[in-house]
């Protein structure tokens, strides 16, 4: 008969009217992120070789690298700054698996965006300059 | 409870008697208790608007299992007096190519007649601000005037969705005020005046959705069309007209648009409740928080059908209204003026 | 003496239902189209221009940004069309899991069409069930690979990541309740008589018509040609699995979109099939570290959940491509739609829009 339909939807609305609701209280109410979600990058800079992978691998060159002659024999590369500019990275998980050392990680961070252009790159390891 | 039942009515003779007092001639008496009863009305209207886009969103959000507002205040109650307090300061935009005047007049416009309407309609015992002995005509009448704003908004934007939108509000509303009226006829028969007062005092033992449930739902459906309100909302049709006759309004013009269509709401609602559930009459409660409850419940229904349905098609609402509901509402007429004659020759 | 003139509309760039940023030039009768123009590239990003300056392996990322609402399937039709100019051996398990999420990404993509039928038709209601339940999909997602929408799970040779331990569980239950969740969606919408007022007999799509246009997908099969990828040249491992290629007559709006929720059901079916079937092993097979292909090009297809998806690769022997040219469906799809759109209002408009299902990042690349 002509309106079944239109009562049928007014009941699935109405049952959902009391029903419960999904919502996540985000601000106060943390997501719960899986182990695996790819947030922010952070990096171990012990485990560094300054072999350059992650820096080729990755499709938007977010990441730059500087290194500095040295070490005992003053031909080992040593990492002075490690920086990753947020607004060219795009999350894919490249640089992870192309690190021989396992030294990238992704944290569950994802409150990046920032007020300013300026702020959004962000360095994960500056050497100390020792005075 | 006779405090509170007499509240209102309790006033106007206080104020009356105060002014007699004074001994202040009597058309200037009647001015004046005229003039409360304005200010009561509009306070009234101020005060539903932000009750009702309030429940409205929380009802769309209860509906999609969502929470609805909830920053500002209890349960987000403030959100709309914040929302008011941001149009306000919004700057007042009229396109460079639009009919100046018209683009301007139309906003107010559309709230004259939606507070108009206000003036017949009995909020509970003794409490009408104007007794007219035609007041269901008055207050026909004066919701088609409703129509010409939209046509100016349309037309004095110099858009093109907004023309379409007011095209459509025009063909729309003029087609939909013929089912409305003929609906309301079948009661008017019943009851044999047009005073809404004594449309409400015929109902004090049966309500006149027992008797005339088509009318009711043909008046329904009318309403609903009449106001723009979804699943009849083309004026707007957010989704192919982007605002339809809105589309250039911004600010404190847009929220004028706004405030009358939930003004025109509560209006429709009002009359609902007047013509078929029975007005003020009510057990136990002071009338004329019977009434509003009733308003709010059929507001509620208003508010579940439009986040239910998708938006009808144009020329299907016009076959809709001309082919469908004119002729049920003429059929119901019919039956109605016959059930009146058996009943006067079975009771005598 | 009253005349009557036709008026232009510009419907988009910015407009609530073009589904992104698309442009037509509508000439209207009243509220009737007599004409109409597609005007895209809005969206344009030069995909396939940067393709030839990334490396292999690193396009993969662009691939979900091609169509945004169906990654996973737009990942395997890049890797699968190395695989398929290398000659790689993909690991069994891997081809599951390729499915798997395939698969969901149909639902997901698929999901959003009904959604977006429903918000452009006015039911934001329904828009908001349909998204709940994709919302799901995209949960199962970020457990495996981290991300929700911007997969980049499939790697050349594989997979990125095995599935977390929870992942199997959780797609069970997803799957199981599925069917009563589309079963509401059909109570509030697919049963409505103004929804069906809206789509049934509208912006019919005849089958020599959709086939002159090169009209694939869903699209295609709600005009009663019985044509998928997925059967006709089955890639990955789809011949393994029994499912229906469902297909329906009309060519209406009613029938492109019922036939969404008969696709939804057959990748149920056929994660259920994999999930059973689920071998263990490795995910990635022997890949060489620096990627570089022989001079020679390669056409491989895939079924997107718009229609069929390829990839047509010119490899000059260096470690990037020569030129990659991505046959999408969306695009080709929307070609029809001025032609389907003349005569009906501009409602009707809206609604054929939303049962074509164009998915704007990829018509314009």
């Amino acid at each position: 008969m002509y309106g079944i339909g239109l009562l049928k939807g007014l009941k699935v609305t109405l049952k959902h009217f009391f029903g419960q609701h999904v919502t996540q209280y985000y601000p106060e109410e943390r997501p719960n992120l899986p182990p695996r979600f790819h947030g922010c990058l952070t990096f171990e800079p012990d485990a560094c070789i300054v072999c350059g992978i992650c820096q080729n691998v990755c499709p938007n060159r977010a990441i730059t690298i500087k290194s500095e002659k040295g070490g005992e024999d003053g031909k080992k590369k040593i990492l002075t700054e490690y920086r990753i500019d947020l607004k060219y990275c795009m999350f894919c998980g490249l640089c992870l698996e192309a690190c021989p050392k396992g030294g990238l990680r992704f944290t569950d961070e994802f409150e990046l965006a920032t007020y300013h252009v300026e702020e959004i790159g962000r360095v994960l390891y500056r050497k100390k300059v020792e005075e | 409870m006779d405090v509170l039942e007499n509240l209102f009515t309790n006033i106007a003779l206080y104020a009356r008697n105060l002014l007699m007092e004074w001994s202040v001639s009597y058309s200037v008496i009647e001015l004046v208790i005229l003039f409360l009863a304005i200010i009561g009305i509009l306070g009234l209207i101020v005060l539903d608007a932000l009750i009702l886009v309030w429940l409205e969103r929380k009802v769309v959000g209860f509906i999609q299992e969502r929470p609805g507002p909830n920053r500002l205040g209890p349960a987000g109650f403030f959100q709309t007096i914040a929302d008011t307090l941001k149009l306000l300061s919004k700057e007042d935009v009229v396109p460079r190519s639009a009919d100046r005047w018209l683009f301007l007049l139309a906003a107010p416009i559309v709230f004259v007649p939606a507070i108009m309407l206000y003036a017949v309609i009995p909020f509970g015992k003794d409490m009408v601000a104007v007794n007219l002995n035609v007041g269901l005509f008055y207050c026909f009448s004066i919701a088609s005037l409703g129509t010409v704003s939209f046509l100016m908004a349309g037309w004095g934007s110099r858009n093109k969705y907004s023309l379409l939108g007011g095209m459509r509000t025009v063909a729309q509303m003029i087609s939909y005020e013929i089912p409305l009226l003929l609906s309301v006829l079948g009661v008017v028969m019943i009851v044999g005046s047009l005073n809404l007062s004594d449309i409400v005092s015929a109902q004090r033992n049966v309500w006149f959705i027992l008797i005339q449930p088509v009318a009711f739902v043909i008046y329904f459906i009318a309403a609903t069309a009449e106001l723009n309100r979804g699943p009849f909302d083309l004026p707007e049709g957010e989704q192919e007209l982007v605002a339809g006759v809105y589309t250039e309004y911004s600010g404190m013009r847009w929220a004028l648009f706004f405030l009358a269509e939930y003004t025109n709401l509560v209006a429709t609602a009002a009359l609902a409740v007047t013509l078929f559930f029975g007005g003020w009459h009510g057990p136990w409660l002071p009338s004329w928080m019977w009434f509003f409850i009733k308003v709010y419940f059929l507001i509620f229904i208003f508010m579940l059908v439009k986040w239910t349905y998708p938006r009808i098609r144009v020329d299907h609402l016009m076959h809709f209204g001309w082919k469908f509901l004119i002729p049920l509402s003429l059929v119901n007429l019919v039956l109605t003026g016959v059930g009146i004659e058996i009943y006067r020759v079975m009771g005598g | 003496m009253p005349r009557t003139q036709e008026l232009h509309l510009n419907m988009g760039p910015q407009h609530p239902s073009t589904h992104g940023v698309f442009r037509c030039l509508l000439t209207l009768d009243g509220e009737t189209v007599t004409q109409a123009e597609n005007h895209i590239g809005y969206l344009h990003r030069g995909m396939e221009k940067i393709a030839e300056a990334k490396t292999y392996p690193q396009f993969i990322p662009y691939t979900d940004r091609i169509d945004y609402l169906c990654p996973m399937v737009y990942n395997q039709g890049y890797v699968e069309t190395i695989e398929k100019i290398m000659g790689l051996q993909v690991p069994e398990r891997a081809e599951y899991l390729r499915v798997i999420m395939a698969e969901l990404s149909r639902m997901a993509s698929h999901l959003l069409m009904v959604a977006t039928m429903a918000i452009d038709l006015a039911s934001s209601t329904g828009w908001m069930y349909a998204l709940r339940e994709r919302e799901k999909i995209l949960d199962l997602f970020e457990m495996t690979c981290g991300s929700r929408m911007s997969v980049s799970y499939m790697r050349i040779g594989g997979v990125s990541e095995d599935l977390p331990a929870e992942f199997i569980p959780a797609c069970r239950e997803f799957i199981q309740q599925f069917p009563a969740m589309m079963h509401e969606i059909h109570d509030l919408l697919s049963g409505n008589e103004i929804f069906l007022a809206r789509t049934k007999s509208i912006g019919i799509l005849p089958p020599d018509m959709a086939m002159a246009y090169g009209i694939t997908g869903p699209n295609l099969r709600a005009s009663g040609v019985s044509y998928d990828v997925r059967r006709a040249q089955p890639y990955s491992i789809y011949e393994r699995f029994t499912f229906e290629v469902p297909v329906r007559y009309k060519g209406d709006c009613f029938d492109r979109y019922m036939i969404r929720f008969d696709e939804m059901e057959e990748s149920r079916l056929i994660i259920e099939q994999a999930l059973e079937n689920l071998p263990e092993g490795e995910i990635k097979g022997k890949v060489p570290r620096m990627i570089k292909i022989p001079p020679g090009e390669v056409y491989h297809q895939v079924e997107s959940s718009k229609g069929a998806l390829g990839f047509f690769l010119v490899s000059d022997g260096s470690n990037k491509p020569y030129r990659l040219h991505i046959r999408g469906p969306s695009f080709v799809n929307m070609g029809v739609f001025p032609e389907l759109i003349k005569g009906w209002k501009i409602q009707d408009v809206i609604s054929i829009l939303a049962s074509l299902d164009p998915v704007l990042g990829e018509v314009d690349r």
